[in-house]
């Protein structure tokens, strides 16, 4: 009895989990995208800030909005959006820490983010050749970044990288010995006219595709025409049990 | 069957067997079925649309009065952005005004069509991962089930969710963050408006509340539609 009980919950089971099996809204697909990043704090550099950037991508534009905050107040910030085709397209951790001194500069997290394909200037140009615009970038009051800019074109292949979740925002300027300033022995790989605290990555994050299309969060229990079809089901199966009772009770007749 | 056998007439056991499976099977889905919930509620059209963009003016709409208007923001903006947190990861979500009260946040990925997951489990709500923390800037993404294959799940009455209501976030650091309902609508999943649910926020802390609704579509089982609840972020 109890293995006939189990077959006939567990067909009645596969049923439903037919009826609750694949199935989904189409993904649009298009070059254009919404991606997003979330900014973390850079592997060695011990930075405490977060943010969120998003880009937009709209043909050969992107528009961008990012907030952050953690990080050295009032100071100049070059931010940029990384990507190379060669890259890991992710952001660096410590095994990228090439001179072994126990922080990440912005060339020894290349292999993971690649070259600067967008440097995030507050105004004017915003090509690789501003990417140490010192003036134009933000400088974070209280710690803080607001930045918004929309229609930065931006060629063909760097758009399709961004759309399909390959490149990476990368905040620099970190504050190693917590002076509140970017100072110290240590040059700049890319400019010796500043200290490397003004060009170290701080924080960092990859611009991920968002979600595509909806998502599948019914069973439909509860909607009209399941309700409908439990009480078809139900009704059938008692009908049905109404048969074979008949037929165990004339059988029982019979005997006697 | 060897059961049957010994009772000497193995056909007619047999019957008193599927009888007594199908009385229960029966008797039960009908119940449940007569006594079912009924079908989701649906949002309103008239909850569709934000309120006018300008913040804190006295918000023209909803006569909601179980919902507490949208405070105006106590919370200094640092900028000219919004109110915005540190990140931290969502434990709890609690809707006071559709009596939601759901602990135990389940991590929720993509799947390989790029798509959001829903939970495994319909008792449980989803935040997607990939997506800011609820308080950091960018739209944070909470989904849960409208119901299971059987009964209401987490996110029944979302459809009935008004603008001006609070939706109130638990986060892992001890910190809440409590958003204020923009809007409440619904789109049929094959134009589901990706770049508005998931796209930029314009500078604020949003959340965004995903179920199913509409009908059932016969031909994949599923509900043809998505409600999706726009918030943001008050502190
Ligand atoms: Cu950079």
């Amino acid at each position: 009895m109890r293995t006939t009980i189990k077959l006939g919950t567990a067909t009645l089971g596969s049923a439903l989990l037919l009826t609750l099996g694949a199935g989904m809204a189409q993904a649009a697909t298009s070059a254009d995208g919404n991606t997003m990043a979330k900014l973390r704090p850079v592997a060695l550099n011990g930075v405490d800030a977060s943010g969120t950037a998003m880009v937009t991508v709209t043909g050969n534009r992107i528009d961008v909005t990012m907030a952050a905050s953690g990080l050295l107040a009032d100071s100049p910030h070059a931010a940029h959006i990384h990507f190379g085709a060669e890259a890991r397209n992710e952001c660096p951790t410590a095994s990228d820490d090439k001179d072994g001194n126990g922080t990440l500069n912005t060339t020894e997290g290349g292999p993971a983010y690649g070259p600067i394909v967008v440097s995030l200037t507050k105004s004017g140009d915003t090509s690789p050749k501003s990417a140490l615009a010192i003036d134009r970038f933000d400088t974070a009051p209280g710690g803080k970044i607001s930045y918004e800019r929309g229609s930065i074109n931006v060629s063909s292949d760097v758009a399709a990288a961004i759309s399909a979740g390959k490149s990476a925002v990368v905040v620099h300027g970190v504050d190693h010995n917590d002076n509140g300033k970017y100072d110290g022995e240590t040059k700049s790989e890319l400019d010796p006219k500043l200290p490397t605290e003004a060009t170290d990555p701080a924080i960092c994050g990859v611009l991920a595709s968002a979600p595509s299309g909806g998502v599948q969060t019914g069973g439909g229990g509860t909607a009209d025409n399941n309700q409908a079809l439990g009480l078809a089901l139900g009704g059938g199966l008692l009908l049905a049990a109404m048969g074979t009772g008949a037929f165990a009770t004339r059988k029982v007749t019979n005997r006697i | 069957m060897s059961l049957s056998t010994k009772f000497g007439d193995r056909r007619g056991a047999l019957a008193a067997v599927v009888t007594v499976v199908l009385l229960v099977l029966g008797g039960g889905i009908l119940a449940r079925a007569a006594t079912a919930p009924g079908p989701p509620p649906q949002p309103d059209s008239s909850q569709a649309s934000a309120a006018a963009p300008t913040p804190a003016t006295s918000d023209p709409a909803p006569a909601e009065s179980t919902a507490p208007t949208a405070a105006p923001e106590a919370v200094v903006p640092a900028s000219d952005f919004g109110t915005l947190m540190a990140p931290s990861a969502p434990v709890a979500l609690r809707i006071p005004s559709i009596k939601v009260s759901t602990k135990g946040l389940v991590d929720l990925n993509l799947d390989d069509k790029g798509e959001l997951e829903a939970p495994r489990d319909a008792q449980r709500a989803g935040w997607y991962v990939g997506g800011p923390t609820p308080g950091e800037f960018g739209p944070a993404v909470i989904a849960a089930h409208v119901d299971s294959s059987r009964i209401p799940a987490v996110f029944y009455n979302l459809g009935r969710l008004k603008k001006g209501a609070k939706a109130i976030v638990d986060r892992k650091d001890g910190t809440t963050a409590t958003f204020v309902v923009d809007r409440v609508a619904r789109y049929p999943k094959a134009k589901f408006p990706t770049a508005e649910v998931y796209g930029d926020t314009a500078g604020r802390a949003e959340l965004r509340l995903i179920t199913c609704g509409g009908e059932i579509d016969p031909r994949t089982g599923h509900y043809a539609d998505n409600v999706v609840a726009y918030a943001h972020l008050v502190g």
